[in-house]
């Protein structure tokens, strides 16, 4: 695995020169975030003053040791790891983990932006790639890693993703396929396209996801148009063909898994892993179903990452092999839900979702024109105004 | 109705012009004493400037600022925010949560005047454990009394159960995601910042007042209407303004209660902050909401300057 894996030359560098060419802009914006954190209510953490990194490339670059140098300081969405996979890193390596958790992407960027310091954290590839261009993440040289093997010999989509050329900053964690999660025993059969959300016999209990890239990426694959586009006339078309779906919908919430679960939906666009947590909270799991579209279902994941400016990044280099050790992935998957791109794992996957086999993820499915990319700044706005206009009716 | 408190009335110094004269008998503060009370003003005023006027006037300057390829605000002098306003949908989402906002003070008022007139009036010894058990369950986050909520009101909940087994409901009555679920969350949530006002409005009232009331042949009604209310006025105003400021700008209730038809402004400004990443146009949205606000606190504060005229007249 030697040919991903060369010095970092190649990597588009370019938004480094404003930031370094912008020195007193820097305060000004950490300021700007404090304030607003505190008025946002997130509260302050103390060191809301201090600078974001600004750590130089040849610092981000060097390559880490796996070896460990002090605890491991975690930062996760809650509950996404089985505790038994900590405790078994506490007692092989004798370190400790620090634990915390963000509630959102955003809401972990501004953690990192004040100045906060994690060796581990978790983004979605949206946000791995803005992180990455913005010289925030360390470099993982994947040599270092003795299970890296595991993942990048049997998924080779990942040995260069679109949003980590080679994949130089992050590993791949978990990912998931967006699809339809329904109550068979009151709609019975669907027919596999995204059209069965405006089915009759679910209208005033069908749900969307509250989640913007989600539900326009819906109607752009429906109208076989580009999920990620920023053109007004797809948005507009999007948005009018949103408008026709809204009279049967009961809500926006992407607590899918909660409401098939209570009986608020009978239907639901829904994440492929959470179809888990109804697969093992359920009654009666015979009851629901899980379909991807044939005009396309939205992919993504989420990845391992080390920010620049961690403090114990070799703990955070055995944390992450550690997990890729198929028989840790093995039990972080059947924790989450969601698979892992580790070899070894697969049938152990297959297993937990024998019931909605379309939960599954093949190499295959990983295309790169079905994850959500980042929009320019203009092009996010003109995607939020749609966004705004659909939900607000 | 037995008299209410029969130690006051026969305290010959009960009367309200003996009170006021106490109150001009209390020591005035000495020059000294003035200064340490303006000194004690100190830690106050810079918590309020630091975490919450600053804090203002920076989402001021955001609204005017754009956004960078982090996600990230940059300051700015941008109006685009500002012209973004003008989608009728920010428009039509202020105007219903400004309803939602009147219809909760209504509502609130409505269930916590009975209950604060029982507890301040009638409750005797029990008076503070009263209080406590209303405030208590306050102390339990918003957010998860309000998912606690979404979890019992849910279709195959256990309210909806219980209600259609006694045939109060028919099989299709829904509860989540209605308006009528929106304004009950925002009323539970909000009540007892009602109550608490009310509440000490009437632990304040000089009950002899309304003896005075019966004395003069004042039925129970009309002593109520022109007694027990007047007097309560402030404590309602207060309690109004208490519960309608943080409904109008709530997004938990519509939520979890709400469907597509029910969001909130705070729904979209919430929007703005996270998944939209667009802070500038959050502030904007802020600011256009404080503008709502200010417009109807000024107009709460002139008609309570003018009650207060009227009373010292």
């Amino acid at each position: 695995m030697s040919d991903h894996l060369p010095p970092l030359s190649s990597r588009p560098r370019s938004s480094h020169g404003p930031q370094l060419s912008h020195g007193p802009q820097l305060s000004r914006r950490s300021l700007l975030r404090a304030g607003g954190l505190g008025a946002l209510g997130l509260g302050l953490t103390g060191c809301g003053f201090s600078q974001p990194a600004t750590a130089t490339p040849a610092q981000t670059d060097k390559p880490i040791e796996m070896k460990v140098d002090g605890p491991l300081v975690y930062f996760n969405w809650a509950d996404y790891i089985d505790p038994s996979v900590f405790s078994g890193f506490q007692k092989e390596y004798g370190v400790k983990i620090v634990q915390s958790n963000f509630d959102s992407m955003p809401g972990m960027v501004a953690k990192l932006d004040a100045g906060n310091k994690y060796d581990v954290i978790f983004p979605s590839a949206k946000y791995a790639q803005r992180l990455a261009q913005a010289g925030r993440l360390r470099a993982i040289d994947h040599t270092k890693l003795r299970n890296a093997e595991l993942v990048f010999g049997s998924y080779p989509y990942f040995e260069d993703p679109w949003y980590d050329p080679r994949s130089a900053h992050t590993v791949p964690f978990t990912m998931y396929k967006t699809g339809i999660g329904w109550r068979r025993d009151k709609l019975g059969a669907l027919t596999g396209s995204w059209q069965d959300l405006w089915d009759a016999q679910s209208s005033g209990t069908t749900f969307l996801l509250d989640d913007e890239d989600e539900v326009l990426g819906m109607a752009a694959l429906k109208l076989g148009l580009d999920p990620n586009t920023t053109a007004q006339g797809d948005l507009d078309r999007m948005t009018s063909l949103l408008q026709t779906l809204r009279p049967h919908l009961r809500g926006f919430s992407s607590d899918d898994y909660n409401n098939l679960l209570d009986g608020t939906a009978t239907m639901t666009q829904a994440w492929s892993g959470d179809m888990v947590s109804v697969l093992n909270q359920a009654k009666d799991a015979t009851l629901y179903g899980f379909e991807v579209a044939k005009e396309g279902s939205p992919i993504n994941s989420d990845c391992f990452a080390i920010p620049a400016n961690a403090e114990h990044p070799g703990t955070a280099m055995l944390f992450i092999d550690y997990l890729l050790r198929p028989e840790n992935a093995i039990k972080t998957i059947q924790y989450l839900g969601y698979p892992m791109p580790v070899h070894g794992t697969e049938s152990a996957y297959a297993a937990l979702v024998k019931q909605l086999p379309q939960c599954m993820i093949e190499p295959g499915d990983l295309k790169p024109s079905l994850y959500f990319r980042n929009p320019s700044t203009a092009g996010a706005q003109a995607r939020d105004t749609a966004w705004t206009d659909v939900k607000a009716g | 109705m037995a008299l209410r408190t029969p130690v006051r009335t026969g305290d010959p110094t009960g009367g309200p012009a003996a009170r006021r004269e106490r109150r001009e008998r209390r020591p005035r503060p000495s020059a000294t004493g003035a200064r340490i009370w303006t000194w004690l003003t100190l830690p106050g005023t810079v918590w309020m400037s630091v975490f919450f006027v600053a804090s203002l006037l920076l989402v001021a300057a955001i609204s005017f600022g754009t956004t960078d390829e982090l996600g990230d605000p940059r300051f700015g002098t941008n109006l685009g925010n500002l012209r973004a306003l003008a989608d009728p949908a920010y428009r039509d989402v202020m105007v219903r949560s400004l309803g939602y906002a009147l219809l909760t003070s209504v509502i609130c008022l409505l269930v916590a005047y009975p209950v604060a007139y029982a507890v301040a009036l009638h409750a005797g010894r029990f008076k503070n454990a009263l209080i406590a058990a209303i405030v208590v369950p306050f102390f339990a986050n918003y957010l998860v009394r309000m998912y606690g909520w979404s979890v019992l009101l849910s279709d195959d909940g256990p309210v909806l159960r219980v209600l259609r087994a006694v045939g109060l409901a028919g099989a299709h009555t829904k509860i989540l995601n209605t308006g009528f679920g929106v304004i009950a969350g925002l009323v539970y949530g909000f009540v007892v910042f009602m109550i608490i006002p009310l509440y000490a409005a009437m632990e304040r009232m000089d009950t002899s007042l309304i003896e005075a009331g019966r004395d003069l042949y004042g039925g129970p009604l009309r002593t109520f209407l022109f007694v027990t209310v007047p007097a309560t006025r402030q404590g309602a105003g207060a309690g109004v303004v208490l519960v309608f400021l943080p409904a109008m700008g709530d997004f938990v209730s519509a939520q979890f209660m709400g469907g597509p038809n029910q969001i909130m402004i705070g729904n979209l400004i919430q929007d703005k902050f996270f998944e939209g990443q667009d802070w500038p146009l959050g502030s904007a949205l802020t600011m256009a909401l404080m503008a709502v606000l200010l417009i109807a606190m000024f107009g709460y504060l002139r008609r309570a300057r003018k009650d207060e005229a009227e009373a010292s007249r």
